[in-house]
């Protein structure tokens, strides 16, 4: 089509090579990924609370920074007179490098989500949503990024214009802080900053309630998005001759400026600052997982019929027990990683347990030496993290339910060597090491001993 | 005389100055034609306007016929421009450059052709960073070549160039006319055009105050050199500069 296709497609091939490029379009998403993760490790779930805030600072980093510093580049160099002297319009090829700057701005995002998902992070309640919450974030931010684009005369100057953009949302325009730690003036302040729509909008996909629980966000950053955009366009700039004082249309700025105030002026209208969807989700009591409900009834009528601490199935070492030296090792090296061990972390309690269950049974499958000393490690660790009616709950509920969920094979990040082919095994271990927790947690006897 | 290119009364005003002032010319089909002055005399104004990158406040172009001002898009499709440095992303290659402007046209030349033709088969998939300023001046002219254009635009094309890469470029210029094609040659260097021009238009302070053969200019002058600073300098005195 007019060599826009050929366009589009050397943009993203160009962004590839470019190692500054990917340094801005890669490496600085995940390293706000890490900051934050850093900044809240301490959560249960470290990442998914804040997944609205470092999705926005990525898009914001790539749309407000990158995009303007792109074009502003081409145009010093005479890109785009280049492209004026051929007979496309130039507003098809702006076009087709809004498209590109889409794809590699969610294609940042979706590097984030896939990191934080390999770091434990529980998938997002809405995906489908996500992804529209995400287009709509972008390409609201695009629209940031072609005013910036048009203010700058050099690539210097959008450094300049673009952080006096990015630093206030991220400091007091709810992005890097959260709007309910924020002071009231600051709240305040933040109506008046898309950032915080955009964190709000894309929380809501992560842990609350979709969509539907974010229309005011995002009719705000469609708003915004179009002022900007047509701003941006109407005051794009295809030659560095041209100055931006000495353009009449730059009337086009009021528009872009008057959506936020608008927005701002709209918010403050709806009452006072609200909490983001996700918070007021989180208030609400959550929904009472099923293993909460099980009884003293369900918990004695488990069949504790299980093989000997001593044998060769689910071992278990007396308290009096050594370890040898090789194994004591292994031991401190597991103790020392399981407050971070992302599987222990997920959000599903019950899935955590059984997470937890498999460091016990994978070494008792593959018959590891010192597989009887794990299951002490693992039952001291979650004796600590639970309280001990819920412990036993969760135990009671995984021995009456042992093909549920899912269970680890491989455990060779830990240190414990060995991959297990058939998952009915670790299962069936995992089972046992449950009903086995059960008994010294309740001080169960096994039947007819 | 059969115009190829019509220039008309041709008028642009940056701001407070008046960069071109009522400038005319006809090029013939199949001429080079070169536009001479000193720097700031309205040369690259006059060829923006010429190629659709700038409206002109008053005037009329035409090229093959074709209104420049009117149908600017049907106007680029048959002019081939390059201007002064080839003006690519650094990581692109030539290869890369001559499929992606050739794509912008209804007709386009196959890049290998243009790349064994301009010499740059070897740097084919080199980036762009890394040419030397010869290399980035043929790919230049290789991209103006894209849309096998009938109307070639050259704004100081030989400007940063050593003698060996100067004497190639001239040789393009030379064969360009062999291929039947005309040229607009924007210079301040008075031996290049003297060397490939039919005709040539001086340009002072935004009027065109000579035209003709680089040799009856030079008539009466003790060379082209005299000629053209007596031009040029007269220009100035008759507009009480």
């Amino acid at each position: 089509m007019s060599g826009l296709h050929e366009h589009f497609v050397l943009q993203l091939r160009l962004h590839l090579r470019n190692r500054m490029a990917m340094v801005y379009g890669c490496v600085f998403p995940l390293i706000y990924l890490a900051v934050f993760w850093v900044l809240y490790r301490h959560e249960k779930v470290p990442l998914v609370r804040h997944a609205g805030e470092w999705l926005t600072v990525g898009v914001l980093g790539g749309a407000s920074l990158g995009l303007p510093t792109t074009l502003v580049g081409e145009r010093e160099r005479g890109v785009w007179r280049r492209f004026r002297l051929t007979p496309v319009a130039l507003w098809r090829v702006v076009a087709s490098t809004i498209a590109a700057r889409y794809v590699i701005i969610m294609g940042a995002g979706a590097l984030q989500l896939g990191v934080a998902l390999a770091a434990g992070m529980p998938s997002p309640a809405h995906p489908l949503a996500l992804w529209a919450a995400l287009s709509v974030v972008t390409l609201a931010f695009i629209g940031l990024g072609l005013v910036i684009a048009a203010l700058a005369d050099t690539v210097p100057a959008v450094q300049g214009i673009g952080q006096c953009v990015f630093l206030p949302m991220l400091v007091v325009g709810g992005v890097a802080v959260p709007v309910a730690a924020l002071p009231e003036w600051a709240r305040q302040v933040s109506a008046f900053l898309p950032g915080r729509y955009a964190v709000d909008a894309l929380q809501a996909c992560v842990t609350g309630a979709g969509l539907g629980a974010a229309r005011f966000e995002l009719v705000a950053l469609v708003v915004i998005g179009l002022a900007a955009g047509a701003a941006g366009a109407k005051l794009f700039r295809w030659d560095a001759s041209q100055r931006f004082l000495t353009l009449r249309g730059k009337v086009w700025l009021v528009p872009a400026l008057a959506a936020w105030l608008a927005v701002g002026l709209w918010a403050g209208l709806r009452g006072p600052a609200v909490p983001p969807p996700e918070t007021a989700v989180a208030l609400a009591p959550p929904p009472e997982p099923p293993w909460m409900k099980l009884t003293d009834a369900d918990i004695a009528g488990l069949d504790f019929r299980v093989p000997s601490d001593g044998g060769v199935v689910a071992p278990i070492a007396a308290a009096d027990d050594e370890p040898d030296e090789n194994t004591t090792l292994l031991l401190d090296d597991v103790a020392a990683a399981l407050p971070t061990w992302s599987p222990g972390l997920v959000a599903d309690d019950a899935q955590a347990v059984r997470n937890l269950l498999c460091l016990c049974a994978v070494p008792d499958v593959v018959q590891l030496s010192g597989e009887r000393y794990l299951p002490l490690l693992v039952l001291d660790y979650l004796s600590h993290r639970y309280p001990k009616d819920r412990l036993v709950k969760l135990l009671t509920w995984i021995a009456l339910h042992p093909d549920d969920g899912t269970v680890l094979l491989d455990l060779n990040e830990l240190g414990i060597p060995g991959v297990v082919g058939d998952p009915d095994q670790v299962r069936e271990r995992a089972y046992l090491y449950a009903l086995k927790f059960v008994m010294r947690l309740t001080g169960r006897k096994p039947p007819g001993r | 005389m059969n115009a190829h290119v019509v220039v008309s009364d041709l008028a642009k005003r940056h701001g407070a100055v008046e960069a071109v002032r009522g400038v005319s010319f006809a090029i013939t089909r199949g001429e080079t034609f070169g536009l001479l002055g000193p720097n700031g005399a309205g040369k690259t104004t006059t060829l923006e306007c010429l190629t659709g990158l700038r409206e002109p406040d008053q005037g009329r172009i035409e090229i093959a016929g074709v209104d420049v001002r009117a149908t600017p898009e049907a106007a680029k499709e048959k002019l081939g421009a390059a201007f002064a440095g080839a003006a690519l992303p650094d990581q692109i290659t030539p290869r890369e450059a001559l499929q992606l402007f050739g794509a912008f046209y209804r007709e386009r030349e196959e890049p290998a052709a243009l790349l064994a033709r301009f010499a740059l088969t070897e740097k084919a998939d080199a980036r762009f960073t890394t040419l030397s300023t010869g290399q980035k001046q043929r790919l230049a002219l290789a991209l103006a070549f894209v849309n096998r254009p009938e109307f070639v635009v050259l704004d100081e094309p030989a400007s940063g160039l050593d003698p060996q890469a100067r004497h190639e470029l001239h040789a393009h210029i030379a064969a360009m006319k062999r291929d039947g094609r005309t040229v607009l040659l924007a210079t301040h260097d008075l031996h290049e055009a003297e060397k490939l021009c039919d005709r040539v238009a001086v340009i002072a302070r935004g009027k065109i105050v000579a035209e003709g053969p680089p040799r009856e200019l030079a008539a009466g002058a003790a060379s082209f050199e005299d000629a053209f600073l007596r031009l040029v300098t007269g220009a100035g005195e008759g507009t009480g500069a």
